[in-house]
Order: C-alpha cells, then structure tokens, then sequence
C-alpha cells in the first residue's frame, strides 16, 4: 500500500486528528492504519541498544522498567506528557513522525543519540535505513521520511554507567501542554570532572537541537558555577527563538538562562 | 385491598444537609439530552458564515453555488431579511449584517441543509468581497479625532458612560494622610461552558415559533424575539433541555438566535444551529475588559477618606451586559467598606473587538482587584497590618451606604476574623516578607481580599420576582413547577429542598418543571445569584399554602388548632409527635370531597429591593453576600510561574441549605477565580483572538486546583429563604485580588494587570514588563 505514496499512516491520531479537523492538513486519498502492526511494536534491549517500536505507547514507555532505569531521560519526558487520555493513545513514532520542535519525546532522544529506522518496500523486498535523529529532523512538521517509508522503530545507546540526566518542560501548567521550551540535559561525573556531556533543547528552534558548544564548555571539566555560567552563555548562542502565542522569543532566552542552570546544578549535583 | 406500606426516611429537618443534585445520576451516567442530542424530525442544520475581516464594508456576496448545492435548503443574507432589527442590551446588532462588518465574528450569510457536513461545505462556497476599513483595535483609537464612526447615530464611538459620586471629594482628599494612585488592566476571559451556544426554532402551521433554547432568561427573550419578529409574544414558546453551564453567557440575544429562526421561517422546517468549540470562543461573549484609575485615600489611623475612580471599558463592537458592568463596579468602590466621598466614572468606548457580555461576578473581580489592592497599600502606609486595616473600615450589619444599599445582614467582620484565623495569616505573610532576600528562587505569598454582592436578587428590571406552582397528587407526589432556570447550578435541587421542609416529605416526593415558558410561571432569569433567593422564597410560599390547606383539613377531622398539627416524615402529626394521618392517604380522601384542591401558585412579588435611582442610588438588593478569601502561593522567581496552593475562604451565605449544593458553587467558582487570575487569557490582537481553542486558551486542570478550607458564616438573612443569601457569584470574585496580594507578600512586587502568567509575571518581577497607562481619551 505504501508503495503508492499516498497514503496518510494513522498511528495514535493525536496529532493528525486535530491537525485535519483544523484544516491544516488533508487526509490522502489511503489512510493507513497501522495500530495493529505486530513489527512495529515492543520495547527490548540487545547488545546495548534499545530498540523502541514505533507503535509504543506514552503509557507503555512509563510502564517499562527498562525506559525508567536505563533510559531516564526520556521517562522524565514521558512523565510531562500531555494527559493520561492522550499518552494511552499517543505513539512514539507518531511524535517522531510529527517533528514538532516542541516534541517532548524528540528531546530526550536527541540527548541520547537515537537513531530511527525507516523501512520502505518498494520492490517487495524489505528495505532499512537507519538515520540519526538530527539528520531525520528537518525542520517544524518536516522529516527525512520518505512518502513511502514507514517509521519502524527508534534505536537507543544505551548511556555508560552512571549517567545522570534531567527533564525540564516549561508549560503554564502542570498537564496539558504544549513545551513552551524544554531542556535535556546528562552527564556521567567521573571524579570532579564531567563527561559524556549532553544537551538539548526542545521549541527554541525549528527543530529540536543539540547544544555542542554548551556541552563542549563542561566536557572534561570540573562542574563549578563558572564553568556552569559558561556552559549557560554557550547555549545562548546556539538557540534562536521565536515570539508565539505561548511566550515571547525574550522569555523563552530567560527561560533558557535560568533553567539550564538549574537543570545543570542538579546534575552536576552542585 | 390493603394501601401498600410506604417507608419514609425523613430526618428532621433537611436544611443544611448534604443533599446530591437531583440531575447528577443523568449527568453521570450520559442520560441527559443536551440540545445536542435532539433529534427533531425534519430538521435541518443551519451554519453561520462570519467575517474573515475585522472592520470592512461588505462590497458583495455571492451565494449561488452554496445555493445549488444538493442538500442545501436556503441559503440567507441580509438581503433576504430587510424587516430585521437590531437586537441585543445596546440595540445595536443587526443579526445578519447588511453593508459592513464590526468583527470578526460578524455574520454574513446562514445556510440551512440536510446535514452539518453539507451547511458547512455551502459557507465554502459563498463569495464575500470585502473593501477593508481602518481596524480600530483599542479605545484610544477609536476615541482619536477623526476616527471613523462604527456606528452612525455613535459619532464619539462612546457606547456608554456612567457617572456616580457621593459626598465632596476634594474634601476626602483634603482629610486624607495617605494618598495612593494606580491604573489596573483587567484581560479578556470567556466562559467556557461545557455546553456550548445553541438553538432549535420551529413554526408551526398557524405561525407559532417553538424554541428549544439554553437561555438563561427565557421570558425576557420571549418578549425580545416576539418584537424582532413583529408578533404576539403570546405565541412564542421556550424550552429550555438541560443547560451545560451558563455562567451569564446565555443572558442576552445573539444573532445566531434570530438567524435560526429566520431560517426555520424560510425553509419551514425545524432548523438546529449548535456552536462548534472554535465558534463558541470567537462569537459567545467575553467578560468585559477593563481600565481602571484608582485613587485612594486614608488618614494615619486608616480609616479611609476617599475613591476616585475612573475607567475605560473597550465596548467591542457592539453593546451587550459588558457595558453595564459599572453598575456592579460602582458598589464595591462605595460599599464593600465604608468610604465617605467617591466618584466613579466609566466610559465604554467602541471598537473592533469582540464585545464583552455578562459573566458571573458582572464586573466586581474587576473592581475588587483594584479595591483590595489599595486596601493593602494604603495599610501598609500607615504601618497596620492589612486584617486591621480591612476591619477599621469594614461595614456592619445596619448600615445604609451613601450609595443606599441597606445592609441588613452582614457577616464581613466575621468573615475577615475567620479567614485570617484559619489560614494563620498574619504570622504567615510576616514570614514570607522575611524571606524576600534569601536565596531561594521559590518564594512564598499570601494575600487577602474580601467582596460584598449581591445576595438577593438584583433590581435590574422592573420587576425581580419569580412564581411557583405546586401540585400535590394523592400519592402525596409534589410537582414544584418554577419559573427558575436550572443551568447546572444546582437551583431544582434546592427549591425542591425547601419544599420538602416545609412538607415534611423526602426529596423522592419532588419532581421539578423548569423549562417551558408555557408551563411555568414568569421569571426575570438565572443571573444576579437570585435563583436559590427569589425562587425559592417564591416556592417556599406556594409549600406554606398547601401545608395550611392540609393542616386546615386535618384540623377540621380532628378537632386540633392547625398550630397544633405539622407534616413531618409523610405524615400528619400532632405537636407531640405522634403520627395522626399518613399523608398520601389523607390526600386520597381530600380528593373525592370537594376540598381537594391542592395546587398552589405563589409568587415572591416582589423582594423588598429598590430600582437605582438616575445617581445610582438605591437599595437594589433584598440582601447583600459577603465573603474573605485568603490565597496561599508559590511563585517561582526565575521562570514566573505561581501555583495557588491553598484557598481559605469565609463566606456570608446566610445560611447553608444544600451543604453538598454550595461546597460545590463556592469550589467552582475559586477554580473560576484562579482561571482568571493565573492561566485563562483571551488574546485578542487587532481585533483577531489568537487562541480560539483549549489548547492555547489554558482553563485550570485538576492538578492544579488548590487545597480549599471553607468556613460558612451564617448570619441568618430575615428576607432570605431559610434565612439563606445568593452565593452563586461570590466566590469567584476575590481570588485575582487576593493572588495579586499574595505575589507582593512574596516578592515585595505589585502587579495592577492580569492574568498573572509566568511571562507576565517573570516580566514584572525582572523590570521587563509594560505596567498599565492610564490613556482613556
Ligand atoms: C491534547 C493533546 C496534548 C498533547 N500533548 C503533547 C505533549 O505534552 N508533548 C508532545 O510531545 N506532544 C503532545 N501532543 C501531540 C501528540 O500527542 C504527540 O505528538 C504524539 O506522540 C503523536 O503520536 P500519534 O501516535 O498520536 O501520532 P498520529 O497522530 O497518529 O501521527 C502523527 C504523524 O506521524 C505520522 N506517523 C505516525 N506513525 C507513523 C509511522 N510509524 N510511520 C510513518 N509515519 C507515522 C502520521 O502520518 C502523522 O503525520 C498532544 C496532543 C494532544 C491532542
């Protein structure tokens, strides 16, 4: 059916529902329903990478212990996701797929390093591609997918022991809301010295971004709030905002400022 | 054959009890039929198509491809009406606009067809070519020289102007130690019923329109249509099926109503118009934005001298409550504490927006956020502390205000007393000012504020009564037929309640009939919080007369005084308790002599209130609801947010007759309160709200809802039903005044705009904000 092109996938429909009832999307002439794909489903863990089935649930990411203990970061994420309705129904591969810059899941991911894996079939043999996430984001709604490739899974490195990360969405409230900036960040302390660095921000730039500069001021040195102030400033030049309805492109920069540091300082343990 | 047994399970007395809503197992259980759920055969679905422009002449429309559409019954423009009027408070609304559009939310043309689908793929293909005018989006345009008039009999663009004063306020001024002086911007909020806008009309062969309707004031509208359509309004019926919230939104008559009919009138067929979501956001009513300058004044012993308020009220583009709010308004500032001298004065100013309708609290969030502001500034002035401060000028019972409103009960004092109290505030607020320079991001507030209301019935229109008929069958079964509207707010259930008391009978023994205006007696309306006040004074009228009817009965079988006779658990008892007659049996006797005549009318005709005078004096109430809510907050500095953790509220109710029934209006309305004072934020730019839809338009979630310790203070209104006052407005109003007090206790910043989300709160706080100008013209 995918062959073809035209078809509209329909995973959870939490995002292509609203977007076509608002008419900011048309269905194709196809809709492809593909909620009971078994392939497409299931979380496991081989030879130090988690692979993640497109099809899994918000719900189900909280419910795995192995999400919760090895991949934190992104359960944190989970955990600010939407409401209990929404991440009953609402997919991984879904928010993948959408490519918001505000994409709670894409965040965390990022940080991590995950990679997708695209799967097309266009001459009745299977055919994988895996992409790094960065590449597969292209800008607010836009992927590297093609019109005929399936979003089958998304892969995961497992980070080295001791990896210690933090979630950070900003909304105006609790539940039931869209990031109005949100911040990943991780590092293993290796005596006084941080390493493995990783930093990333969601709804500060067209897509979700890495922050290498910021990451590059800490990586290798001795968490102390200089270094911090540093790391801070950094990440100020690598993000550019925008003015919404949700915050000002100013805010958002302060929300950036204050938060990361906080963020940092728990994960530095300051 | 033997009678079968009944078993009565009446406690003494009813009053004060927690007694469940009458219509929440419907509810719960999706039984109820909304006027969604109507199904009238032969309806058609008619559509509105609204303006895509702001402010621009209608050069043409063009409707011949909707009309050829399959499906598609008629299509209407203005054209096709040349006998409609306008409608609405102002009269100023044509409800099919002819040759200009005033907002965005203006109606064009209306579609009626066999399905929504259909409806709306016809507004598709309507052609409108616009000629587009000066957008006038704020008040100081539309008072600027040479603004173009948005109406023409309007040359000012000025909708409407109150002015109120008492005592010399130069003295006031002159008398006071301590002067103080700020402007305040109150936002754009809406209603956000659950039960969106909507309307079914239907003709009948003879020219009889039917109406299923979620008015909240069905015979007013009765009279309003009856006059739009030049007919008797005789010959007009209402039913209203159950109402999925009002909150004043369905008190005036929108276009959308007449364009219905107007459409059942063409086709000949029932035609069914519902709001979707994003339409109820762009074209229901808003609460009415404000201005506000307010000057005020103490001496150093802080009693205060005087108020001196001026305000500019953005009309929007037509007249609806919101203009009216000063009337409201104008009593906080002279009466909710005793000030000699005040002056007040409101101009409402056309302009491109949306226009501002009445909304529960009808100004007085408004003003009380200006009001308790000042009341803590001028404390602090003088070196009291802000409970001090409210009790030295708080009213009593007894007292008649400059303004003329009688307080004949009054429970502020105890309720300042018990608020402070129960939520340990003074010790509290110290502590947290003690914490302004520590280095937690994460402060601490908590603030105060009080408001006075009305509580038993308002004067608005001549007349402020409500009637009752009551019917007793021989299963002693009570049919309580009420002119009250029930819109959720639980009024069948109370007045049900008091007719119980009085007939000792349990609330089984009641059904309610509140919804035809064929059927039920006159009632000016659900708005004022007067329901649970006029309506059930009025019922419980029409209970005492059948109770006297009864007894008289009795009396005459058993020799008895009927002072010495009661109805107490279904039957008739003597004053020693014993139980003389079953009373369902003793209705079935009655009824084959000829004594049996148990229905009963009763009118509450009228509250002993008075109609403002042309100064605005006048005692318009028959009682006066107080309240003191405490607000408890955290404000984290670094990203703006502020959490309301704890609400502690006294409220002068009266007296609590559904315990359940007003826990319930007293939560919802905080939780109303803290959506305006932190999330709720209608974004109207240039006339364009932004964020027609709930996830953008940010109504308060569980989560956030906070702990609440409610105290009832029960002053035992003389007028009141029971002795019980209105409360269905009172606790929404002080929650944004109280934050904002909270938010200085935390952080030593005052902010005089709403809604205090965390980008305009962080603004404030970082010196990054546009704090409020005063700039009427
Ligand atoms: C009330 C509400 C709250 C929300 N809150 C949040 C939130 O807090 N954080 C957040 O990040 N998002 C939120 N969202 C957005 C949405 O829920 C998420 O983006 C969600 O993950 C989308 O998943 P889905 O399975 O519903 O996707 P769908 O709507 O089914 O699909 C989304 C898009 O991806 C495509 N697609 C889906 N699966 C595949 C696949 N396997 N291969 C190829 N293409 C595919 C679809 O064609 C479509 O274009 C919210 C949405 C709503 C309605």
């Amino acid at each position: 059916m995918l062959r073809a092109g035209d078809v509209t996938v329909l995973a959870g429909g939490t995002d292509l529902m609203p977007q076509t009832q608002a008419g900011r999307l048309r269905f194709r002439p196809v809709l492809m329903n593909v909620r009971r794909v078994p392939e497409l489903k299931g979380i496991a863990e081989d030879n130090g990478v988690v692979r993640i089935g497109a099809l899994v649930t918000i719900t189900e990411l909280l419910d795995s212990a192995l999400v919760r203990e090895r991949l934190n970061l992104l359960w944190q994420a989970c955990d600010h996701f939407a409401s209990d309705q929404i991440r009953n129904a609402a997919t991984i591969g879904g928010n993948l797929c959408n490519a918001s810059p505000a994409g709670d899941t894409l965040v965390p991911l990022l940080a991590l390093e995950a990679r997708v894996v695209l799967a097309a079939k266009p001459n009745g043999t299977l055919q994988i591609r895996r992409v790094p996430l960065a590449q597969f984001l292209l800008g607010p709604g836009r992927s590297c997918r093609g019109l005929t490739e399936l979003l089958a899974a998304v892969e995961v490195p497992l980070p080295g022991a001791g990896f210690v990360g933090e979630f950070y969405k900003h909304g105006t409230r609790p539940g039931l809301d869209i990031s109005t900036i949100s911040i990943a960040a991780g590092a293993r302390r290796d005596g006084a010295v941080l390493r493995d660095v990783r930093i990333a921000f969601g709804a500060v730039a067209p897509t979700v971004i890495r922050a290498p500069r910021a990451e590059a001021a800490l990586e290798g040195h001795r968490a102390d709030a200089a270094t911090l102030e540093a790391a801070v400033q950094a990440a100020l030049a690598e993000i550019h905002p925008i003015s919404d309805v949700r915050a000002s492109d100013w805010y958002r920069r302060e929300l950036i400022h204050n938060m990361l540091k906080r963020v940092l300082t728990h994960v530095c343990k300051l | 054959m033997n009678e079968p047994a009944k078993t009565w399970s009446v406690p003494d007395s009813l009053i004060g009890k927690r007694i469940p809503k009458m219509d929440a197992p419907d509810k719960a259980s999706g039984r109820t039929r909304y006027i969604q759920d109507l199904e009238i055969p032969g309806a058609l679905h008619g559509k509105i198509l609204r303006s895509t422009r702001v402010h621009a002449r209608i050069l043409s429309i063009d409707t011949s491809a909707a009309k050829a559409l399959a499906g598609v019954h008629a299509v209407i423009t203005a054209a096709d009406v040349p006998w409609q009027r306008p409608i609405g408070v102002g009269r100023d609304h044509l409800p099919l606009k002819a040759d200009r559009v005033l907002s965005l939310r203006d109606e064009i043309a209306a579609v009626a067809a066999d399905s929504e689908a259909i409806a709306e793929a016809a507004l598709k293909l309507i052609r409108v070519v616009y000629e587009p005018l000066p957008v006038l989006a704020t008040t100081i345009a539309a008072s600027a020289p040479g603004a173009p008039r948005l109406h023409p009999d309007r040359p000012d663009n000025v909708a409407m102007t109150f002015d109120y004063a008492q005592g010399d306020l130069a003295q006031g001024e002159a008398e006071s130690d301590v002067v103080v002086e700020d402007v305040f911007r109150l936002h754009y909020v809406t209603h956000c019923c659950m039960g969106v806008s909507g309307v079914i009309a239907e003709f009948d062969p003879s020219g009889n329109l039917l109406l299923y309707s979620n008015t909240q004031v069905p015979f007013l509208h009765k009279r309003e249509f009856a006059e739009l359509l030049g007919i008797d309004p005789g010959r007009i019926r209402i039913i209203q099926p159950p109402i999925g919230g009002g909150f004043g939104s369905k008190l005036d008559i929108y276009p959308f109503e007449p364009i219905a009919i107007f459409l059942a009138g063409i086709t000949k067929r029932p035609v069914k118009l519902v709001f979707t979501r994003e339409e109820e956001f762009i074209a229901s009513p808003t609460r009415q934005p404000v201005l506000l300058k307010l000057r005020s004044g103490c001496r150093k012993d802080g009693t205060l001298t005087f108020r001196d308020v001026e305000t500019v009220h953005d009309n929007g583009a037509y007249t609806s409550w919101g203009a009216t709010t000063p009337f409201v308004m104008m009593q906080t500032i002279s009466s909710l504490y005793r000030v000699p001298h005040c002056k007040y004065r409101t101009v409402a100013v056309y302009t491109n927006n949306p226009y501002a309708g009445s909304f529960r609290g009808y100004g007085n969030l408004q003003a009380t956020f200006a009001v308790e502001a000042h009341m803590d500034k001028l404390a602090e002035a003088v070196g009291m502390d802000g409970l001090a401060f409210r009790l030295k000028n708080a009213q009593h019972p007894g007292e008649v205000t400059p303004q003329g409103m009688h307080f004949k009960s009054c429970g502020l004092k105890e309720c300042l007393t018990t608020a402070a109290q129960r939520s340990d505030f003074l010790r509290k607020q110290a502590e947290n000012r003690s914490r302004w320079n520590d280095p937690d991001p994460v402060k601490r507030g908590i603030g105060m504020a009080s408001m006075l209301h009305v509580g038993g019935g308002a004067k608005i229109y001549p007349s402020d009564g409500c009637g009752t008929i009551l019917k007793i069958d021989d299963f002693a079964h009570v049919t309580l037929i009420t002119g009250a509207s029930e819109i959720g707010q639980g009024s069948e259930t109370v007045l049900a309640q008091l007719v119980c008391e009085e007939l000792g009978l349990p609330m089984t023994a009641v059904t309610v009939v509140n919804n035809d205006t064929d059927i039920t007696p006159w009632d000016v309306g659900v708005h004022a919080s007067r329901t649970t006040f006029i309506a059930g004074n009025s019922a419980i009228g029409a209970a005492r007369k059948a109770k006297r009817k009864i007894l008289e009965a009795a009396a005459a079988k058993t020799g008895n005084r009927i002072d010495e006779l009661g109805l107490a658990g279904g039957f008739i008892t003597a004053s020693s308790g014993e139980k003389l007659f079953e009373l369902a049996k003793f209705l079935r006797s009655l009824h084959f002599s000829d004594k049996a005549d148990l229905v009963m009318t009763s009118f509450y005709y009228e509250p002993p209130s008075r109609h403002q005078d042309k100064q605005f004096k006048g005692d318009v109430s028959a009682a006066y609801a107080w309240a003191t809510q405490v607000c408890e907050i955290e404000l984290d500095t670094e990203t703006g947010i502020v959490r309301l953790l704890k609400v502690t509220g006294a409220h002068d109710v009266g007296r609590v007759l559904n315990r359940l029934g007003i826990e319930g209006q007293i939560e919802g309305g905080i939780v109303m309160g803290q959506g305006y004072a932190l999330t709720e934020d209608l974004r109207v730019e240039a006339g364009v709200i932004r964020n027609p839809n709930f996830r953008d338009y940010k109504l308060v979630t569980a989560p956030e809802i906070p702990e609440m310790d409610i105290s009832f203070i029960e002053t035992m209104d003389g007028e009141g039903p029971q002795g019980a006052k209105g409360v269905g407005e009172a606790p929404a109003i002080c929650i944004a005044a109280a934050v904002a007090n909270a938010i200085h206790n935390a952080t030593g910043t005052r902010i005089t705009a709403l809604p205090f989300a965390p980008e305009n709160v962080y603004r404030a706080l970082h010196g990054a904000s546009e704090p409020p100008v005063w700039n009427a013209a």
